[in-house]
């Protein structure tokens, strides 16, 4: 069953007077259970395309199906996960995992236990009456999961998540991520300009082509779960992606010169 | 050393600087006097100043004047952020009205309080009122100012998570906008206290026959320099003790908690 379509999303940016295409006409379904993840050069749009699912930012055209029915403004049943920095410093680690669900209005018990709940499977239990800027790098952005998990969303949307991570605790948030996504069943789609955290993360790797953007080549990878960062057997599934990607990349380069 | 062993041994030396700076203050201010380089009336030795501290104290006259200021300074204020956050929230909304106000800013924060007083004299009068004009005046800008920029500083990208999650409308701006603006919101209260601290005692030297700036005041028409300077040495510790175990205590117990404090 299709969770997600974006139908030819259309997006412009006002740069210094200048109107730069952002998004020129992006497609893309997402099925049930997929994981999805979208990599291309920095700067290609792939953030802005998530903002655009979230409903953060507005597409000029095109629109965006959530099983079937158009979205517009943001909303729990497609819950974020930011690059970093996105934490309430003025909240304790379990009242951030809360957060949403009290918004929601559930009543504080029902969401203390289900917030325990995640704060267990991301394994911060013990961290629940800390504030975050006592948690590491890595520690705060399992709290942004459990964070983004705790809503029960429809579809979990995550914007380079790992990016400001050493590799040794990404490479252990490459592994966690997979056995909550089996575990949980949920629809994710992943932004990265990471190729091999696409190959080790996603079913469907969306490859974006550089300004103006749009999906320039789905790659299907059907291997065993976990996967490692080690695993030799990925190599073909990232060179694959690199071809790909290798033009994007100097075209990105040289627009940056210009 | 535990932690709490060192917090008092660092509060102990801290007193004792203080001490210390004090009695070398206390020291010259006697060498000067003892000297005679002013006449005994321009200024009076510690001890005259002590001794009509003791006079004042006994007779009443310095707790009911720093009352009387202390009411109007806190009716003021309340007034004041009141009136600020409301004007400064209503910036935030209606962003023009926000972006034409704040040009303004610079010369409402800038403007002297003291320079309030014969407008408000006009105005209103020379009674509690008129007073109290003066003070807000001279801190809701600062206020206003200050609520205005502190949510327009806020990282997007906490506002963002927040609609992320489904925040929207008041509650958005209750568990979101206001905490994630409140350290720099206290900021803008510390500055806006001292500003009506000034002007209560300019508004109450020239206005008034009651209070702190009022006594100041007399001392200067009857000669009375010990006057002067036990009225100001209380406006000067009132200030500080204000400043040093309210507002500087509420700012610290903020940072702390948000964890602003851990640069290294």
């Amino acid at each position: 069953m299709t969770k997600l379509q974006a139908k030819n999303i259309i997006k412009h940016f006002d740069h210094n007077g200048n109107s730069v295409v952002a998004l020129d006409g992006v497609n893309l379904n997402v099925e049930e259970g997929d994981f999805v993840c979208i990599v291309g050069p920095s700067g290609c749009g792939k953030s802005t395309f998530l903002n655009i699912v979230a409903g953060l930012e507005k597409p000029d055209s095109g629109e965006i199906l959530l099983n079937g029915k158009p979205i517009s403004d943001p909303g729990p049943d497609r819950t974020m996960v930011f690059q970093e920095g996105a934490l309430f410093p003025w909240l304790k680690v379990i009242d951030n995992v809360e957060f949403g669900l009290k918004m929601a209005g559930i009543p504080t018990d029902e969401r203390r236990e289900i917030s325990r709940r995640y704060l267990d499977m991301m394994q911060l239990t013990k961290f629940a009456d800390s504030y975050t800027y006592q948690l590491s790098t890595g520690m705060k952005q399992r709290v942004a999961i459990a964070r983004a998990l705790a809503m029960d969303p429809e579809i979990l949307l995550m914007d380079e998540p790992f990016a400001a991570l050493d590799s040794q605790t990404r490479d252990l948030l490459l592994v966690e991520l997979q056995l909550i996504w089996e575990r949980t069943k949920k629809t994710i789609i992943f932004v990265t300009h990471n190729i091999s955290e696409s190959v080790i993360l996603g079913n469907k790797v969306e490859v974006f082509k550089n300004r103006p953007s749009r999906i320039k080549k789905e790659i299907i990878i059907d291997y065993r779960r976990p996967r490692l960062a080690e695993d030799e057997n990925l190599q073909q599934y990232y060179h694959q992606i690199l071809d790909e990607l290798k033009s994007e990349v100097i075209a990105r380069t040289k627009d940056e010169i210009q | 050393m535990s932690d709490t062993v060192k917090r008092h041994k660092r509060n102990f030396d801290d007193a004792a600087n203080a001490a210390l700076f004090i009695a070398a203050f206390i020291g010259i201010w006697q060498l000067v006097f003892t000297l005679g380089i002013f006449p005994q009336i321009s200024l009076p030795s510690p001890t005259m100043v002590a001794e009509t501290f003791a006079k004042i104290i006994s007779d009443g006259t310095l707790f009911w004047s720093v009352g009387v200021t202390l009411g109007r300074l806190l009716a003021a204020f309340a007034v004041s952020i009141t009136l600020g956050t409301l004007v400064g929230f209503t910036m935030i909304k209606f962003k023009s009205f926000g972006k034409t106000l704040n040009s303004f800013s610079a010369g409402l924060l800038a403007f002297p309080s003291i320079a309030w007083v014969p407008f408000s004299i006009l105005l209103i009068g020379f009674n509690e009122f008129g007073i109290m004009f003066v003070v807000v005046m001279s801190s809701v800008f600062s206020i206003m100012i200050s609520t205005y920029s502190s949510i327009r500083n806020i990282p997007p990208i906490y506002l963002d998570a927040a609609k992320n999650m489904g925040a929207k409308g008041l509650l958005l701006f209750r568990h979101v906008t206001i905490p994630a603006a409140t350290p720099s919101l206290i900021i803008g209260l510390r500055q806006a206290w001292s500003f009506s601290w000034h002007a209560v005692i300019g508004a109450e030297i020239l206005m008034s026959i009651v209070g702190l700036g009022h006594i100041l005041s007399v001392g200067r028409e009857f000669l009375d320099m010990s006057q002067v300077i036990a009225s100001m040495i209380t406006i000067f510790t009132i200030g500080l003790l204000v400043d040093r175990f309210l507002l500087h205590k509420l700012e610290d117990k903020i940072r702390a908690k948000w964890g602003l404090d851990n640069h290294r």
